[in-house]
Parts: C-alpha cells; structure tokens; sequence
C-alpha cells in the first residue's frame, strides 16, 4: 500500500450555497470497525454515512480488512438533504486509491442503489462546471469515472477520453461518450440513427461518418443500434477524437476488453471500414499530456505510426501502472 | 429364516454416458467398475484421496466417496468481462494425467473439497469464468483493448497457472471469439428495459432473490468450512514449496505468512457449530445469517489465495513485494472472516 495518501478530501455544495468538505483517513485497523463516521451532534446523519459507504464498497472488486477509514463531514447538512452521499463516497474511494482524480474533486449526488454503484439523482442547481454530478444527464454510474458500462442498465454507455492540445494552459483531456440502445424498427440509414447533439454540423457529420465506418467493419454492427454521442466540451478543432470516439463505441457495444481504467486515445482513419488506424499530428506535446492526466490502471492507445518515438512514454507509464499500445488496426489483437 | 446367502447390496449401475461430454465427474458406488476411459478418486472421510484406474472394481471402506471423471479434452466459451458479452475466450482444457512430483494432485483436492454430486461441464464453467472475471477485475490478470502479442503471452501464461493452480486442469488452447451468434448483446438490453419497467412496482410482493435464498442456506456454511479445512493444508504447503530468491528480509515476510496461515487454519479445525453460542445455548436466526455471511468470504479470500500461488509461481524478482503485500491482504482477510465467523455478539443478547 505504498504511494496511497494517508487523507483525502472531497468537497459538496449544500442547498444553502455554502461548500462542506468531506474528509477520510486512513489507519491500521487493530480490530477496530472497517468504517467509522463522525458528523457533529448528528448520530443520524453518521449512521446514514455509514450505511452509504458500506452499500457503495458492495461494488468493489478487492476487500481490505487491514485498515480503517474514518471519514468526517466538517458541516451539518438540512435534515432532508442528500446531496452529500457522492461526496462520502468518493471520499472513500479517494482514501484508499481505488479512485485517483488529478484535481481536487466537487461532487453532488445521491441515490437509492448505492449497492448497485448507481447515482440517482442530484439537487445541486447553480454548481460550477468543474463539479462532478451525479444523475441520469452526469454520473449516472459510479463506473463511468473510469468510463465503464454499468452491466445492469438497459442503456449501454461507455466512455473514452482524448487529448485536447492547443499548446496552451487549457490542454486536458477531453472525454467522448457512446450510448447505445436496441433499435427497435429496422431498415433506414445508419447515419440516421446516430444523434451528436451540441455540435455544428460538419463535426457531427465527422462523428457519424467515423461510427459507421467503424461498425461496418465489425461483423454485427450495423443496424441494431440507437445511438447518442457526447463529448466534454463543445469547442475542438481536428479529427484526432476518432479514435477515442471509436473504442468507446465498441465498449458499450459490448464487442470489446475492458480496461480496468480509462482508455486515453488519439488518432484518426481515412479508412475505418478497413479498421485501420492512421497517424495525427502533434506526436509529443500529446503524449506528455496523456502521460500528466494517466493513473494506474490506464490504458492509452496511439497510432501505429508513432511506435518508434514513444519508448520513454513506454516507460514513464508503466510506473504509473498504465499501459500503452501502438495499434495498426482496431479489433481483438 | 437367517438370509445367509445374501446377495451384496448392489446399486443398479448408474448411466455414464454423459461422461465426458456434459459432465466432468461423476460419484460412483462401491463394488461398480470405473468406465472405460475414466479415472475415479476414492476420498475417504478425512479427505485424503487416492486414484484408480480405469477397469478396476471399486471397493470402498465405509466413509468413503469416489468419483469417476473422464479427462477430457473439454471445450467452454468463457466471457470474460461481464459487461462485454459478445466478446468470450474459447477455452479448451483437460485433466492430465498425474503428476508424480506431488502428493496430491490439485484435481483430486478440487473433487475432494467442492464436488457435490455429479459435476456439471456448465457449472464447472462458471466457476472458472466467475474466477477469470475476478482476476481481471482485481487487475491480476491482464486484458486489455487492442491486446498486444506481448500482452496476450503474459495473459495465457497467468490464466493458465491460475486454472491449474485453483482447478487441476490444464489449457490446452485459449483463442478470442466474437459471440455474436449466440448471445445478441441487444436483445438482452430489450430485456432489461421490459423487465426494469414492473419491479418498480412489484418490489415488495417478489420473492427473495436466488442469491439470497443461496447466502442464508445452512449448507453454504457446512460446504465452505470443509473447503477450509481441506484446502488451507494444501494452500501452506503450496506457499511454503515457492521458490524464492534468497534474502533475510523476504524469507522473515514468507515465515510470517506461513506462521498467520497456520494460525488461521487452527481456527478452522475448531471452528464452533453453526447453531450454538455455547454449548446447549442456541444462537439466534439472525447471528446465524451473520456467520454464513463470512464463512462464504472467507472461501472468497481463499479462492483468492489459489490466484495468488499461481501468480508467486510465475512471478519475476522485481513482483514478489507486491505479491507478499497481496498475501498480507489476504491472509487478514481470512483471520478476520474466521474470527467473526467464531464470534458471539454479546451485547445485542438481553442482559
């Protein structure tokens, strides 16, 4: 457990407009009790606290029994309020590494399945867009920080993440989201059915023409979906996405292996139909940036073309414990 | 009259024929042959087990079980991410032949511990996916998109290790396989949504969830405290066979493991009844529920620790920190399961 923090911060919006922090430590166990929460004067509130995170930690992967976490909530909330819930859960997360966001995390967000890593719903109104909310149109699943399906939904959705590069401050990484439903009348054109909300047209013509490219190339995946596609931020220039764009649509699709992180792509294809994966421009800049934003877990994806320049983004990223892969062509292996 | 010419009490020959195909292994009677092309392990009371070949007229001792199997090969699809299902491993092992190195070969422990009744080629199935999908979930097994060459030797080379090490069974060959003519991925969304639309409404008339009629049932207990008793032997044994490279340091963190392990393994073989607080003093429903609930987890940190010998046996210098940080894990998970397995809570009981 090296390299873990020791505490862990994540702040909430109250209904009054005012920030509380939620914060978790860490500490070896000595037979005591796997989750403890204080809230001052309100045994009521810590028992719901409590109840979140044990129902949230259901969702799990790994069981420590060897440390404690003890989680505080620095303000008291309305007695109605529940916007708190994402907070605390994420605060648990953070604590033990199982999420590692890169900047100090807002989150807003409360649900009744907490025991199926669903997020219900928010209150929230007037937050700042940094914020993380939960809820059908934000968060919905807690899986999605790292881009996963939730594979009890009726909706598949995944999501990729790109890397936006200006050479300015502003370059971050930028996610793309693919959500996908049966569709129920056949026939008509598979453009048709993609809708790219948000953006002008030229770029959601680039969006459907990548898509269906892309699914022509795969044995079934024409005609069977409803599609809806939709990005972090509006404003971008260039066709770099594509990639990213496409592999997430094959992971909520269900056609392809999960990373345990996210996926962080770049490149694009005058060819997708043949599955194959041309370079982009602005090799460097663009990997030192995936590499800043990369935790463990990650998986970043790169143009074939870019083999020979990368082998200290190989290196640097395998420290971080993500892993990076040079594709000529998209499918298994 | 005396029945001194009685005929030996002799079960009508059970059907083999599925042997093989869709069964893996089936209980056999004593006084019966063991099948043409099938193996059977004899496990007495104590479960030790021994071999016999095939032809041989079994004789059993009282107490004692066997099982025929047939080696195989078989040949399961596997999906390894849940939330993928149209992407699945074609997997094709077999149960080779015996191993004169060891004791007790893995598959006779795995017949031994967790067999009940004839074993189903399915079933078995699924637990070999429930395993695989939580390697890759815990990130001990490695898949993923646009998997490398590189990549995929390293994952075979760790899926095989784990199938022998938690199974006895071998890989023969493993290939990725596009599902698509058997599971529609669509459809099974359409289904979702027709059936998410009624339990909103019907959820406190439905029944109790399989899952939960399984984690309360009795038996769950009994059957994963055997596992334990059986298996944690073999799991010390196993750990304390690991080739490691030399160092004071390393050796003081296996003693120490091996110490833990035997500790937890004690507790095991004195395990209190499920029903009784004390003697003569029976525990309430609820206590009860609350220690099946970690006897089944403590079998989940023991299949975890088949994972982990399967991963220190092909592991490099530079991993073991991480592997024995792993165990550390594991082996506290084990104590703390046991001990509040063993635990009466006091202080909900009226004073």
């Amino acid at each position: 457990m090296s390299g873990l923090p020791d505490t862990a911060q994540c702040r909430s919006l109250l209904a009054d407009g005012s920030r509380l922090t939620v914060t978790a430590t860490r500490r070896p166990r000595l037979d005591r009790a796997d989750v403890k929460c204080g809230a001052a004067g309100a045994p009521m509130l810590a028992e719901r606290m409590l109840t979140v995170v044990r129902l949230a930690r259901l969702t799990e992967a790994c069981f420590d029994s060897r440390d404690q976490v003890v989680i505080s909530i620095d303000r008291r909330p309305g007695p109605h309020e529940r916007d708190w819930e994402l907070a605390v859960v994420l605060a648990d997360r953070m604590v033990r590494g199982v999420y590692r966001p890169q900047a100090p995390v807002l989150a807003n967000g409360w649900s009744d399945e907490w025991q199926l890593g669903r997020v219900t719903g928010r209150d929230a109104i007037d937050a700042p867009p940094h914020a993380l909310l939960g809820g059908p149109d934000g968060l919905a699943h807690l899986g999605m920080l790292t881009g996963q399906v939730d594979a009890a939904a009726a909706v598949a959705t995944a999501r990729a993440w790109f890397p936006l590069h200006s050479g300015g401050i502003n370059d971050s990484l930028c996610w793309v989201e693919v959500s996908v439903y049966p569709l129920v009348r056949e026939g008509g054109e598979e453009e048709d059915t993609i809708a790219v909300p948000g953006l002008d047209s030229t770029q959601q013509l680039a969006v459907r023409r990548a898509l269906v490219g892309a699914r022509h190339f795969d044995p079934r995946g024409l005609g069977r979906w409803r599609s809806v596609v939709r990005f972090g931020q509006r404003s971008f220039h260039g066709n770099s996405f594509e990639l990213a764009l496409v592999m997430a649509d094959r992971l909520a699709r269900g056609r392809e292996f999960m990373p345990r992180g996210r996926i962080i792509a770049t490149g694009c294809s005058s060819a997708w139909h043949a599955g194959r994966v041309d370079p982009v421009d602005c090799c460097e800049p663009k990997c030192a940036l995936m590499l800043r934003h990369a935790v463990a877990g990650d998986r970043i994806l790169l143009p074939a073309a870019w083999a020979g320049a990368i082998e200290a983004l190989v290196q640097a990223a395998a420290e971080k414990g993500a892993s990076v892969a040079c594709i000529e062509r998209i499918g298994i292996i | 009259m005396k029945a001194i010419f009685k005929w030996p009490e002799r079960a009508a020959p059970a059907d083999m024929s599925a042997l093989g195909a869709a069964v893996i292994a089936m209980p056999v009677h004593s006084g019966c042959a063991v099948p043409a092309a099938c193996v059977a392990v004899v496990i007495d009371s104590g479960g030790r087990t021994r071999r016999a070949q095939e032809g041989s007229r079994l004789q059993l001792a009282p107490g004692e079980a066997a099982y025929a199997f047939h080696p195989g090969p078989y040949t399961v699809d596997l999906v390894p991410f849940g939330a993928a299902p149209e992407l699945g491993l074609r997997v094709g092992f077999a149960v080779d032949s015996a191993d004169p190195r060891v004791a007790q070969q893995r598959f006779d422990l795995f017949l031994a511990s967790e067999a009940h009744g004839p074993l189903a080629l399915a079933h078995f199935c699924q637990a070999v996916e429930a395993a695989l999908q939580r390697a890759l979930a815990q990130g001990n097994l490695e898949l993923p998109p646009c998997t490398s060459l590189t990549e995929w030797n390293a994952f075979r080379a760790g899926f095989n290790q784990l199938l022998y090490m938690r199974f006895g069974v071998t890989v023969e060959e493993c290939v990725p396989v596009d599902l698509g003519e058997s599971v529609d991925f669509a459809a099974v969304l359409m289904a979702r949504t027709l059936e998410q639309a009624p339990v909103a409404q019907l959820s406190l008339s439905l029944p109790l969830p399989r899952a939960l009629a399984a984690a309360s049932d009795p038996l769950s207990d009994a059957r994963a405290l055997r596992r334990l008793f059986l298996e944690l032997p073999c799991v010390m044994c196993a750990l304390r066979l690991a080739v490691l490279p030399p160092g004071q340091l390393l050796f003081r963190r296996h003693q120490d493991l091996l110490r833990r392990l035997d500790l937890v393994s004690l507790a095991v073989s004195s395990m209190p009844a499920l029903e009784l607080s004390a003697p003569g003093v029976a525990l309430a429903k609820h206590e009860q529920l609350r220690r099946i609930g970690h006897s089944r987890r403590a079998v989940a940190a023991l299949d975890e620790a088949w994972a982990l010998l399967a991963r220190v046996q092909i592991a490099g210098a530079q991993q073991l920190d991480a592997l024995f940080d792993d165990g550390a894990r594991i082996v506290a998970n084990l104590e703390y399961d046991l001990g509040e397995r063993r635990m009466v809570a006091t202080e909900n009981q009226p004073a």
